[in-house]
């Protein structure tokens, strides 16, 4: 099994991350093409290699809007595979309602993928291994998770771009809270809410850090996300090799200021570069693409 | 196939999956777990078949060397601290006279185990921190929740009112009639405001929030032993209108059994339980396989069963 690497390096010792921009403005373009592209400037390490795509599905979506298109996530899938991965899974456990196969059937996932069979596995019914919290960030000592999501060669956090209701943002390292499994924590997790939602982000990418993120911001939610929000088109994927530097970037994309978001503020000294001095701007300027995302009005503190 | 054919089915790939320690994993060949066990346990026992004793009684060794000192179960073996599934033991435990003992430690567990969020000291601090209310229920009402000392949330609290039936109070901690009362009112409480429930949050932000099959089925089952009330009327016709848009096989069983319970017909689906393949369920989880199982199983006694349909 490969145990996620779980070493923290501060800031200073990290190479500068890269976050790539590009504009897609519909699900109905040619994703393949342009995420093989997007994919290939990383030239990244999964030949031969076992990838998990962890997308951001919340629930049950017939218009749309709050989980991670499937078009995104089927053409991201293929690009993988042409890169040269031996398999690429798809995972996710929904946190909201434990009917993952409806959620699947709202998003219209087998239209997209194909029958995924055991290519798709339900990270809320997975086996599990006890992973013990170094981070310290929430109270948590330790937590269950799956054992899929521990042992595959390259972890992809995939989330929708979105406003949230209680962490201002919900992106990579938001998403991952899907890992959590709801057969041990229940649906909701209500357990990280307890220990604190910015905290609980913390510790568990530092537990299961992302190798990269893709966010599907085409269409995104803005308001009060992450389920009952309103959708906002920002025409954007972005990609990247270090998900704090992603999810800064995606917040500045929304014209918000990812230093005054508490749990990105504390990642960009422990996981990762919130610095835009550190991290190298690749394709589309974030000012070609910025689109304001309206925020709850208590984060109006987030708007640049 | 027909409902019989297909329990007999079902009831076999659930023997043919049950690992060597008696449980079952919520997929072939993983690790036992308590919910799925008490899912395959409370299918394979209805059945009434003597083919299924020796499947039962091994299932039910492995409830029993799961359950912890203090009475409760964890989710996974690995995991040493009770959750929601005590619930789930407890009630199926709770019909063989064999493993009486063992539910009812679970359920004096589960008198004892307050949710954090309806203290009186998180109330009160609550109540300092803000004007602005982010959900508008009534923090006064304590049902369980999925783990300790969190919050209560609908499903684990109508799974705990299943284990602390009517009919057995009496052999129940003195705590269990007010436990009672408290999340019947809680689940009121929950209620989305058009019928049926989600996990817990009828209003986030003032905003309506929408049910969902499961958590309405669960919560309906377990108030059905309790006084007719408005919600549950509306909540019923609620799951009725939703039938024909469910997509997947574990809503559909568990809401038909909630529609039977009621004496209710199911209304016409998008598909047929007796359609679907064990094989193919088992990809949903045994926990699936087992519920449809029993939706379709014309002996059930748990959940209730209300004869014939009108």
């Amino acid at each position: 099994m490969n145990l996620r690497s779980r070493q923290l390096v501060p800031p200073f010792q990290r190479p500068a991350s890269r976050v790539l921009i590009r504009k897609a403005f519909n699900y109905q373009q040619d994703l393949a093409v342009l995420i093989h592209e997007s994919l290939w400037e990383f030239n990244l390490p999964v030949q031969g290699k076992t990838v998990l795509l962890k997308p951001n599905l919340v629930g049950l979506d017939p218009l749309g809007v709050m989980n991670t298109h499937p078009a995104v996530i089927a053409a991201t899938r293929e690009s993988f595979l042409r890169l040269g991965a031996a398999r690429v899974l798809v995972g996710d456990g929904p946190a909201m309602d434990r009917d993952t196969h409806a959620i699947l059937e709202s998003v219209r996932l087998r239209e997209f993928m194909g029958e995924l069979g055991r290519d798709f596995c339900d990270l809320n019914l997975d086996d599990v291994d006890k992973v013990v919290l170094e981070t310290h960030a929430s109270k948590l000592k330790e937590l269950f998770l799956p054992k899929t999501v521990l042992g595959v060669d390259f972890l992809v956090s995939m989330p929708k771009l979105k406003t949230h209701h209680w962490a201002g943002v919900t992106l990579s390292l938001k998403n991952m809270f899907g890992i959590v499994p709801g057969s041990c924590y229940g649906w909701p997790k209500n357990i990280l809410h307890w220990a604190g939602i910015d905290r609980s982000i913390l510790d568990i990418n530092a537990a299961a850090r992302p190798d990269f993120a893709i966010v599907d911001g085409i269409v995104g939610m803005e308001g009060n996300g992450p389920i009952q929000g309103t959708a906002k088109a920002a025409g954007v994927l972005l990609f990247g090799d270090d998900p704090v530097a992603v999810d800064a970037t995606a917040c500045r994309v929304m014209a918000l200021r990812p230093e005054k978001v508490p749990y990105l503020a504390r990642a960009g000294t422990m996981l990762g570069h919130l610095d835009p001095t550190k991290i190298q701007q690749l394709g589309e300027a974030v000012s070609s693409v910025r689109t304001p995302f309206a925020v709850l009005p208590e984060f109006q503190r987030l708007v640049c | 196939m027909t409902a019989g054919l297909f329990t007999d089915a079902g009831l076999a790939v659930l023997k043919e999956t049950q690992n060597g320690d008696g449980g079952w994993g919520y997929h072939p060949k993983s690790r036992s777990r308590i919910e799925p066990t008490c899912w395959a346990y409370c299918a394979l026992s209805s059945a009434n078949d003597s083919a299924q004793v020796s499947a039962c009684s091994n299932a039910r060794r492995f409830l029993l060397s799961h359950q912890q000192n203090e009475g409760f179960w964890a989710a996974s073996p690995e995991m040493k601290t009770g959750n929601w599934v005590t619930s789930l033991a407890s009630a199926v435990l709770l019909h063989e006279v064999e493993s009486e003992k063992a539910a009812l430690a679970g359920i004096s567990w589960l008198c004892k185990d307050y949710p954090f969020d309806s203290s009186p000291l998180v109330r009160l601090l609550g109540s300092l921190r803000s004007k602005t209310r982010v959900s508008q229920h009534n923090d006064s009402y304590r049902g369980w929740g999925w783990t300790p000392r969190t919050s209560s949330w609908v499903e684990p609290t109508a799974f705990a009112l299943l284990a602390l039936q009517e009919s057995r109070v009496q052999l129940f901690p003195a705590a269990a009639s007010e436990r009672r009362k408290l999340a019947v009112a809680l689940l009121y409480d929950r209620m989305c405001p058009d019928g049926g429930w989600n996990c817990g949050n009828p209003r986030v932000y003032g905003v309506a929030g929408q049910p969902l099959v499961l958590p309405t089925a669960w919560a309906l089952i377990a108030l059905h032993p309790f006084p007719e009330h408005e919600c549950k009327s509306q909540s019923l016709a609620w799951l009725e209108n939703e039938v024909p848009k469910i997509e997947s096989p574990g809503s559909l069983a568990v809401a038909s059994m909630c529609l039977e319970t009621y004496g209710k017909k199911l209304p016409a689906a998008k598909f047929s339980l007796h359609d679907c393949s064990p094989d193919s369920l088992l990809q949903d989880g045994i926990h699936i396989l087992a519920w449809v199982c029993l939706a379709l199983n014309t002996n059930r006694n748990w959940p209730a069963r209300v004869g014939e349909t009108i």
